[in-house]
């Protein structure tokens, strides 16, 4: 007994410790999360007191919601051609930057640069070079070039650019530190054993940085994914629904269109798609990595 | 092999040049007069003339949207390092299913996108009066920031040894004694880590500001930025006046504090 009350003693501080984070997460998420289920399950307009329950209707009404799966095909047609560039680019930078070009430095800084403006920041400055910015540059060069946010063919494309050019530096870092954990020896024998620069990479330096492929393919797609502040400050949406992405059209389904039961509900489906695929997603890589032994 | 380099070093400048392109048309705006960029838009100022910036700091409240983002930025970083540093080492020292489930609450956590949580969040806020407030909306980040906070400090307190911390308790050393006296002091680089990457994340968002610090008096810089480019759209010159000016604080600090910034990036990276 005195032994059971003096080791709850040790264990309380432990527990004490916990509770400053478990509080903050219940707040922020659990609690939001749990409410938002209920929510999805009635047709509550954001605002009136009284709420609804409809069951399943909401549900039911997602599946045949051609607004959903349009903006499901967007966000992932956006999320996937994005996380490719930027890994290709990331990489790309990478390898050069890692030891190969003089001044390194000074190109490690002006690639992350545009990370660390806002988004908001961003947008209006691109929307500004996209509409009159780069018309004049080109007007020069005898090109005519309207701005790609107004035209709902390559509006997706004009985000997509701006996302990347803001999105290169963290991954660059990212390969560049895999990249700093592969023994030099390793390519150097590679090469004296005849392989070119391509095989060398190909068969010696990917293959090792696999971690660090895995772990960018996953934070840019599941970053793209939720994408919302670029699309909202730029083209919220448009033009013709062209950009609409799931985060721009739970937003407006909830706070513009004051239908805030069915937004939770496309918002539950979104989450459950996530899930699905960051699942998928790590399922592949184990397996990947496994096989390389 | 030497033309190869060279031309790749060619290549790479015109990519920097061009990812710098369009920063520097956002100062060229910042510093010439409407009259003069529609004369010449390339042309450089004709002199280094300050109005828009003067004009921009009068016409917005800037200083004010710099106070609330400092206040804003501190508090919920503050939040997160203390609240994640002190459950990191709980769950790292006490190996039990108790602690285990909640790190993977805290990693499942991680997974569920802002916008589903976004609309109960706004109406908890406004019911608990979080709305409108820098405590309520730092509380709120400190729950966001937390689940990743937890992950890095007890992945870093695994790696120390537990020897001095046994040696202390020997010595009579209560456990808050031993966490801040021991543990506390060698816990600097995971929390610049961690501090870094908040510090970046927070500053800059937009969507939880535009939930939750809608009263002027409480907009953070992205948040002031947004409404004062809806405002100003017709005077472009003061927009990007106003635009350098919102770059200036985050840009000083990324050049700063480089080095930990890509530390932490990359030490977070190999943690994950």
């Amino acid at each position: 007994m005195n032994s059971l009350r003096r080791s709850l003693r040790g264990e309380s501080w432990y527990l004490l410790f916990l509770l400053p984070a478990v509080l903050l997460f219940l707040l922020a998420v659990v609690i939001p999360l749990a409410t938002g289920l209920r929510y999805s399950f009635s047709n509550w307009d954001g605002v009136s007191p009284k709420i609804h329950y409809i069951g399943w209707d909401n549900y039911v009404k997602a599946f045949r919601d051609s607004d959903l799966w349009r903006a499901l095909w967007n966000t992932f047609k956006y999320a996937l051609i994005l996380t490719l560039l930027v890994n290709v680019l990331s990489m790309a930078l990478a390898l050069l930057l890692d030891n190969y070009l003089k001044f390194r430095n000074v190109f490690r800084t002006i690639f992350f640069l545009p990370s660390v403006i806002s988004i908001v920041l961003s947008g209006f400055v691109w929307g500004y070079n996209y509409s009159q910015g780069f018309p004049q540059l080109f007007s020069r060069f005898g090109i005519d070039m309207t701005s790609p946010l107004g035209n709902p063919d390559y509006a997706m494309m004009g985000l997509i650019i701006v996302a990347l050019w803001q999105g290169v530096g963290s991954p660059m870092i990212i390969y560049i530190a895999g990249l700093q954990g592969i023994p030099g020896e390793l390519v150097e024998s590679a090469k004296i054993d005849g392989a070119g620069t391509w095989k060398a990479f190909r068969h010696i330096t990917f293959p090792l940085l696999a971690p660090a492929v895995t772990i960018n393919l996953l934070l840019v797609l599941t970053g793209a994914l939720k994408v919302f502040d670029l699309v909202y400050v730029t083209t919220k949406g448009g033009p013709a629904f062209a950009t609409d992405v799931m985060s721009t059209y739970i937003y407006r389904t909830s706070f513009d269109n004051f239908k805030a039961g069915y937004g939770m509900t496309l918002s539950v489906i979104f989450f459950l798609v996530l899930v699905v695929v960051t699942v998928v997603q790590v399922g592949i890589f184990r397996r990947r990595e496994v096989d390389m032994g | 092999m030497r033309p190869v380099r060279i031309l790749i070093f060619v290549i790479v400048s015109l990519l920097a040049i061009a990812f710098v392109f369009p920063l520097y048309v956002a100062v060229l705006m910042a510093f010439k007069s409407a009259k003069q960029t529609f004369d010449s838009f390339y042309a450089w100022p004709s002199s280094l003339d300050f109005a828009n910036f003067v004009h921009a700091w009068e016409t917005s409240e800037y200083p004010k949207a710099i106070m609330n983002s400092l206040i804003v930025t501190v508090l919920s970083v503050a939040l997160i390092v203390i609240a994640s540093a002190l459950a990191g080492y709980s769950i790292a020292r006490r190996n039990k299913p108790f602690y285990n489930v909640v790190f993977l609450l805290f990693l499942s956590g991680m997974m569920v996108p802002f916008q589903v949580t976004m609309l109960p969040l706004y109406k908890l806020g406004k019911s608990l009066h979080l709305v409108n407030s820098h405590w309520g909306i730092a509380l709120i980040y400190g729950g966001f920031g937390v689940q990743m906070g937890v992950l890095f400090f007890s992945g870093f307190v695994r790696g120390i040894s537990r020897e001095i911390e046994e040696a202390a308790r020997i010595d009579g050393c209560s456990t808050p004694g031993i966490f801040f006296r021991i543990v506390l002091p060698l816990l600097k680089p995971v929390t610049a880590t961690v501090l870094v990457l908040n510090v970046l994340y927070i500053w800059n968002d937009f969507l939880l500001p535009l939930l939750y610090l809608q009263d002027k008096q409480f907009r953070t810089i992205p948040l002031q930025q947004y409404f004062f480019f809806g405002q100003y759209s017709s005077d472009l010159n003061l927009a990007f006046a106003y635009a350098v000016m919102g770059m200036v604080p985050i840009v000083a600090f990324f050049l700063f504090m480089q080095r930990f910034i890509i530390k932490g990036i990359a030490a977070g990276a190999i943690k994950g």
